[in-house]
């Protein structure tokens, strides 16, 4: 048997969890923790439990810590982010694309060496999140910031974490010219078709036809063009990149997104060049879906719209 | 030869003016002369008039801008038109007769005509008009000793550059000499 | 040392490299792209780094980025260009980050024209982006003094972790003065600039940094902001300059003066020749210089007008339409009849044009 610790305390009670394991041992709580959330709790059969990790893989807030059957620990909350509570509504990705990027980076020993650039949007809070040193940029600027940055200190790893209108609007120019230079930074660019801190408009990214606060009859791609793809788009460069989209869906994508995320990474490393990665990500609140709905309609629909996968790599190595 | 003065330096783009000025600044300088070299920048660089203020003083600068000139070199008709009636009463104004066809209308000044393009040519230096230009001012308003300029041309053309030095101290020269004995005869 | 005669653009690059900067983001505009021009080819040669930006808006973050791993780091620009760093200053102003920025001020407003002005004046010392901060402003009126002035601006940027803004005018960039450099050109000063407790960079088992200006407490953010307050208070207190022309020790002057004009930059080299041109018909006039446009010197410049003989005025030259002339009626606080006269769009008033005026404000015949 395995053995699994949800931390009460951490548990917004998003359900991605319950959703993620494959035998059902998971389930909601009677009662609201002292946040005020139906947590959840390991209601099943312990025996059951394969320790398979998939429950905390889907778990966006650090919440879930996972041990095999033969007692080793199989999945152990990263250094690489501060224990603060984020501040993401229940069911949001955010704080999965948070955790696998401190893993990569925990895992290939960078921690002491990396400094991250925050956006503006939901994800402006950050530099609270990753436990390294950090930047707090102005809206679309990170690629700017984090080119002054890396120029100054080579030695270390610099990278961007930047929402879709941040990077994809008004960071527009600022993204394709740092991908340009080929400057050794790294991109983590979350894309969820919305503007989700200021409550709902309509991002670059927005799916012909959805709906959202600034385009209420649904985004008409007549009057405000079709979204963009900045993955495919930043691929049309000459310069070398190494350029992947992934998704934070379910914890199977979750999984190769990692894998994605760390090649970006490597790539800064060895000082091989540009890496971005796109993750396509949810918002329950914005789009008014509940947290596994929204995982369904990435599925759905932004993926047929920005397919996965590795879009671009170095010459060298593709 | 001692007092603050200045000249306007006046001509196309491209007439070599700006250089001229900057040898005069620049042989000021090493004479222990405060200077200041202010070019014209606006967009009539390009391919219009292209003027610069030099000023020579004993005392630092105050005002690189000044309205009014002890002295004005003209390469082309159209910067003699704009710029004759600033020079001040005694003033030296040295005109390149070799394009402009008429005289200044000032009877107050030292007026020095030289035919750049002649005199640069028998210099063996076709492209050194403005050194010719440039030597007929030195000449007639004795404003720095000739070989402070020849110094700053040996200065300005080092290098593979450093073939244009002969010609262009013999144009140079032959300019002194026109403007020295214009200003005699006054 | 040995004078060198050289444009003010490349003076300032020079300036920068011998005060120990080696990275430089930049975009280019006239009349200040000799700086980038030079510092491409220099910086190179002393293993500096030189990104041009794809627009200013990333220059002057690029300066955030560098300057927050302590790294000594400036840019250049004029006036359009400078109105786009707006919302990068405010940042760095915010977390408290040194830098250099060169404003090289054309005419405007909107795309205005090339040709020099000081319009710019509001922009820089009232911090020109959003919130309460201020921007260090040096005025240099020389090659030279733009040259000593860069280093002071360093100087000044790191001992108060502020941003500096050299603030010059179009005519300063583009002519030739002879000049001297301090120090070695083989020995600059590193590049570091001693952010050991604040800068960001590999971290060696140090606590974690965070460069920020967000405080979404409003307690905070108003501590915040007293900290910046009393920053600028110390700043105000201990490094204004200026320069006083005409009086006192003035042999032809006789010490005394009955008019004192008040210039900046170029604007007040032209008052200067205007003054020894009056002053030789028997006129009493002086020149209040500012060196530091921020922090004004209110309290020199309120000295130097309670020195005005008897009921004289003050009489403010600008190559605007009137900015500067606000701070000098602040230090005047209604004591003293202000004049003015400003040009703009890049018509620079010449030395006769300022002596006529003085003329007509003294009551003399013109000349």
């Amino acid at each position: 048997m395995g053995d699994i610790h949800i931390a009460e305390e951490r548990c917004k009670g998003c359900g991605l969890c319950i959703d993620a394991c494959p035998r059902g041992l998971i389930s909601f709580a009677e009662d609201l923790n002292e946040k005020g959330y139906t947590y959840v709790e390991f209601t099943g059969d312990l025996e059951q439990c394969t320790g398979c990790t998939l429950c905390a893989t889907a778990c966006p807030d650090q919440g879930i810590e996972v041990w095999n059957k033969r007692g080793k620990q199989t999945f152990e909350n990263t250094t690489g982010l501060t224990e603060r509570m984020s501040h993401y509504c229940p069911g949001c990705t955010h704080g999965i694309i948070h955790r696998i990027t401190a893993e990569c980076l925990q895992e290939l020993g960078l921690l002491d060496r990396t400094v991250g650039v925050a956006p503006v949007g939901c994800s402006v809070l950050a530099y609270e999140y990753f436990n390294v040193d950090m930047f707090e940029a102005a809206h679309g600027r990170a690629p700017a910031v984090a080119t002054g940055a890396k120029r100054a200190r080579p030695e270390c790893i610099v990278f961007t974490y930047q929402g879709d209108g941040d990077l994809c609007s008004i960071g527009g120019n600022e993204i394709l010219h740092a991908a340009n230079r080929g400057e050794k930074i790294t991109v983590i660019f979350v894309n969820n078709a919305i503007y989700g801190m200021t409550g709902g408009q309509m991002a670059p990214t927005t799916l012909p036809g959805q709906r959202t606060s600034t385009s209420p009859d649904g985004r008409d791609i007549e009057a405000t063009g079709h979204p963009i793809n900045m993955a495919e788009l930043l691929a049309t460069l000459s310069t070398p990149a190494y350029i992947a989209r992934g998704s934070s869906h379910d914890p199977q994508h979750v999984l190769k997104t990692k894998k994605m995320i760390k090649k970006a990474f490597e790539h800064q490393a060895s000082g091989t060049c540009f890496s971005f990665v796109e993750v396509l990500s949810t918002c329950p609140t914005n789009w008014g879906l509940a947290p596994q709905e929204s995982g369904d309609w990435v599925r759905d629909h932004m993926i047929p719209q920005y397919p996965l996968g590795v879009i671009k790599q170095p010459e060298s190595v593709s | 030869m001692s007092k603050a003065t200045d000249v306007l330096m006046a001509g196309f783009g491209g007439q070599g003016m700006l250089l001229a000025g900057k040898l005069l600044a620049h042989a000021a300088m090493n004479d222990g002369r405060e200077v200041s070299w202010l070019p014209s920048y606006g967009p009539e660089m390009r391919g219009g008039t292209a003027n610069v203020i030099v000023c020579v003083s004993p005392e630092p600068i105050g005002s690189p801008l000044i309205t009014t000139h002890a002295a004005l070199v003209v390469m082309n008709l159209p910067s003699l038109e704009k710029f004759e009636g600033r020079v001040r009463p005694g003033g030296v104004i040295v005109v390149n007769s070799s394009l402009v066809e008429r005289d200044p209308a000032r009877d107050d000044c030292v007026v020095v005509t030289v035919n750049a393009r002649r005199v640069a040519k028998e210099a063996g230096s076709d492209r050194a008009q403005n050194l010719v230009m440039l030597g007929a001012y030195v000449g007639a308003s004795d404003v720095i000793p000739p070989a402070s300029i020849e110094k700053a041309i040996e200065n300005e053309f080092s290098g593979k550059k450093a073939r244009f030095v002969p010609g262009s101290i013999a144009a140079f020269r032959a300019g002194v000499e026109i403007g020295r004995a214009a200003a005699a005869t006054v | 040392m040995t004078k060198v005669l050289m444009k003010g653009n490349e003076a300032l690059g020079e300036a920068a490299v011998r005060a120990g900067c080696r990275h430089f983001f930049g975009y280019p505009i006239t009349p200040q792209t000799e700086i980038p021009e030079y510092l491409v080819k220099r910086l190179p040669q002393v293993g500096g780094v030189f990104v041009q930006a794809e627009s200013e808006v990333a220059s002057i973050n690029m300066v955030m980025g560098a300057a927050g791993m302590g790294i000594r780091c400036m840019t250049s620009s004029s006036s359009p260009g400078i109105s786009l760093m707006a919302e990068g200053v405010s940042y760095i102003a915010a977390c408290e980050l040194p830098c250099v920025i060169i404003n090289m001020m054309r005419a405007g407003p909107g795309l205005g024209g090339i040709l020099p002005a000081q319009s710019d004046y509001f922009q820089a010392t009232r911090g020109h982006g959003h919130g309460d901060y201020q921007v260090i402003v040096l005025a240099p009126s020389s090659v030279q003094e733009a040259v000593d002035l860069m280093t002071l601006a360093f100087e000044l940027a790191e001992t108060y972790r502020n941003p500096v803004m050299v603030c010059a005018d179009g005519m300063i960039g583009q002519m030739m003065e002879p000049v001297e450099f301090a120090g070695e050109p083989d020995a600059l000063p590193p590049n570091e600039m001693g952010g050991d407790d604040w800068a960001l960079g590999v971290r060696e088992g140090r606590k974690r940094r965070i460069v920020n200006s967000l405080y979404l407490s409003p307690d905070e953010l108003n501590e915040h902001n007293l900290k910046l307050k009393a920053k600028y208070d110390d700043i105000a207190a201990k490094e204004t300059r200026h320069e006083l022309y005409g009086p006192e020790g003035d042999a032809e002057g006789g010490g005394g003066y009955d008019l004192l004009l008040v210039a900046f930059g170029t604007m007040a080299r032209i008052c200067k020749t205007a003054i020894d041109d009056v002053r030789a018909e028997g006129l009493r006039a002086a020149l209040f210089r500012p060196i530091t446009l921020n922090p004004f010197p209110f309290a020199d410049l309120r000295r130097a007008m309670d020195a005005i003989e008897g009921d004289g005025a003050v009489f403010d030259v600008e190559m605007s339409m009137g900015q500067m002339v606000y701070d000098v009626k602040l230090a005047a606080e209604g004591t003293r009849r202000i004049e003015f006269h400003g040009t703009a769009g890049g018509v620079v008033p010449s030395p006769d044009e300022v002596a006529q005026k003085i003329r007509e404000i003294l009551g003399a015949a013109p000349a």
